[in-house]
């Protein structure tokens, strides 16, 4: 039992480090987050639902380019390596098909884990920086007894300042990784997609020091000196969208160990549709018919797509999340089953 | 009571099949095949013959089609029966962006080996192989026959029983081969059994005791090396310091004895012994340091 435990961590690590070596990782996860804190400021129609379509945005972004990082994650680790030999070189070691199989998902996993933290952190930074009304006391500026301009224009404000930060943490994530393989021969890739992820969380962090404006909340000692103003009923749909992932990771994990990428990919996004739509084409179907035999097989992808749950300031509950965890890891488990017996008998050259 | 033997295989076939199912090719036909502990083995053929198959097999990746393998004498994909086996396959399958430390980590990790007998294993692998130097860099940058070092020291990592060896010396220089050689040897020695392929015949019948030769997946020959190449009417005499006066002497008088004509030459060493001494590389000098390698 150690053992494999011991053979789980490593394979798990190797795969994290394997993917997130690839350009299209770091590319994925760098479109994302730009394209989530790009959105508060090219929304042009607005009617008050800035921060709701920044927020919405940002977990669509999570869900479209994790499904393809998991997609393309899944086909360099289970079957690139099983074309290129390195599977084989694993098997031909104490490590059953089944320990494989399974780390390799764990380690997509982990994968999708760090791309989740960027994008999670990245969509809070939008809805922050996205159109807010705010009251002229919330600007924190130095003497409370000075207007300035903010103060003059209450309203519909922007909070460029995040969202620039947001912005430039990628370019400086870039920057340090590339110093870093420079100077000290350190992986690019690696340094890279670590760095975009942590540059959005430390931004996040670092956002509850300074008001909506700007301004230095330390310098006005009447408000708190940490208030990160950030909206979050995020996490749980976040966290939704991450059990879908991790379906996703499951499914493609399983699919990979037979069919490359490419068919993957559309098997997944077929799983992706077919999930969302489950509503609309099994409603009223009976259990024996094709609909209804389809959408008990095809995963409820509508359980994880809770975005207009926080609309009107709404909030997902929390048992509700860990039911659906409790569901997600059923069908993790059933596709990783799959995925073993398919693996089971595979040929490996 | 005999020993079972370390390898058995009975009536081994291996039909490649297309995604119908249709037979594509035949690799391995009928093959039975017994290898004894401590010894070297050679297997041999020409590309395509079934080598490559016939060891996968052993090590559970393909699936016979029919007949059986018995490794150790359990089942080959027995996790326990692959514990006690090095291999290092025809093409050194590594992580592109893994160090030869990295890489040597991560194998021993796969054995369950302590992370500080780890450490203290991959240092002396490494030095064994020679990649002290460059065991720092990326694997994916390095050249077949650094790569191929790597492939060998991976092997070793857990001081095998069973040494699995597809094609050792390919895209080795030939002071490597030399090295790779000398390795089979003291490991020989020490009591590690090493089934081995190679279409090279001079690197087999450098090291292996008994060889079995494959062509179009079907068992042609095999025996122990020496009785398979022996001429049994044919008798050499080598001497050292004779004159061309006496030469003729004696080669009069046996021609006498045989009743026809005798050939005459003067042998050649091999061409690997002699680029050995151009590059003053005396192999023995050069041999590994084995004990570190066997189970304590």
């Amino acid at each position: 039992m150690k053992r494999t435990i011991q053979q789980i961590i490593a394979i798990a690590k190797a795969t994290v480090l394997e993917s997130v070596q690839q350009p299209i990782a770091f590319l994925i996860l760098a479109a994302g987050v730009l394209s989530t804190l790009l959105v508060p400021v090219f929304q042009f129609h607005r009617f008050s639902e800035d921060g709701r379509l920044a927020r919405d945005s940002g977990l669509s972004c999570m869900l479209v380019f994790g499904l393809v990082l998991a997609v393309t994650t899944a086909g360099s680790a289970v079957a690139a390596e099983i074309t290129r030999g390195t599977a084989a070189a694993i098997i031909g070691k104490p490590v059953s098909r089944v320990t494989f199989v399974v780390s390799k998902w764990l380690g997509i996993c982990g994968v999708l884990l760090i791309f989740w933290l960027g994008i999670c952190a990245a969509t809070l930074l939008a809805e922050r920086g996205s159109y807010h009304f705010v009251m002229p006391d919330e600007c924190a500026h130095e003497d409370p007894g000075v207007t300035c301009a903010c103060c003059e224009s209450p309203g519909h404000q922007m909070d460029t300042v995040t969202l620039t930060l947001g912005i430039c943490g990628v370019g400086a994530a870039m920057l340090l990784a590339a110093l870093r393989h420079y100077f000290k021969r350190r992986r690019f890739g690696v340094s890279a997609f670590v760095g975009v992820a942590v540059s959005q969380l430390c931004v996040a962090g670092l956002c509850g020091f300074y008001s909506r404006f700007g301004n230095l909340r330390m310098m006005r000692p009447d408000t708190a000196a940490y208030l990160p103003d950030l909206d979050w009923r995020i996490l749980p749909a976040a966290l939704l969208v991450l059990f879908a992932l991790m379906l996703f990771a499951a499914l493609a994990t399983a699919l990979a160990t037979r069919l490359p990428t490419g068919p993957v990919l559309a098997v997944c996004v077929l799983a992706l549709v077919l999930g969302l739509a489950g509503d609309s084409f099994a409603a009223g179907a009976g259990l024996a018919s094709w609909r209804g035999l389809l959408a008990g097989l095809v995963p409820d992808i509508q359980h994880f797509w809770m975005c207009d749950a926080l609309a009107h300031g709404g909030r997902i509950a929390w048992p509700y999340v860990a039911e659906a965890a409790v569901y997600a890891l059923s069908c993790c488990a059933l596709f990783l089953t799959a995925g073993c017996l398919a693996f089971r008998l595979r040929d490996l050259g | 009571m005999m020993n079972p033997p370390l390898i058995e295989t009975q009536s081994l076939c291996k039909t490649f099949r297309d995604f119908w199912r249709r037979p594509v090719v035949e690799a391995v036909k009928d093959l039975g095949l017994c290898v004894e502990r401590g010894e070297v083995f050679g297997l041999l053929g020409p590309n395509g013959s079934g080598k490559s198959t016939t060891l996968k097999m052993l090590l559970g990746l393909l699936h016979p089609s029919s007949g059986n393998v018995r490794v150790f004498g359990k089942a080959p994909q027995d996790v326990m029966v692959k514990a006690r086996i090095g291999y290092l396959p025809e093409v050194s399958h590594l992580h592109a962006f893994l160090t030869p430390r990295e890489t040597l980590m991560y194998y021993a990790a796969l054995f369950g080996m302590p992370r500080q007998g780890a450490v203290r294993r991959t240092g002396e692998l490494l030095e064994m192989v020679g990649l002290t130097h460059a065991a720092d860099r990326a694997v994916g940058r390095f050249s077949k026959g650094m790569a191929r070092r790597v492939g060998l020291a991976q092997a070793l990592v857990n001081a095998p029983d069973l040494l699995i060896l597809d094609e050792p010396t390919s895209g080795l220089d030939p002071i490597g081969c030399r090295e790779v050689k000398d390795l089979i040897h003291l490991l020989s020695q020490a009591g590690v059994t090493v089934l081995m392929t190679s279409h090279l015949l001079a690197d087999v019948e450098d090291v292996c005791a008994r060889v079995a030769i494959m062509d179009k997946g079907v068992l042609r020959a095999h025996g122990p090396i020496r009785d398979l190449l022996r001429t049994p009417d044919v008798i050499r005499f080598s001497v050292q310091g004779l004159s061309e006066g006496d030469a003729a002497s004696v080669r009069a008088i046996i021609e006498k004895h045989a009743g026809h004509p005798v050939q005459q030459d003067y042998p050649e060493m091999s061409l690997e012994a002699y680029f050995l001494n151009v590059v003053n590389r005396d192999a023995p000098q050069k041999a590994f340091e084995v004990a570190p390698f066997l189970k304590p």
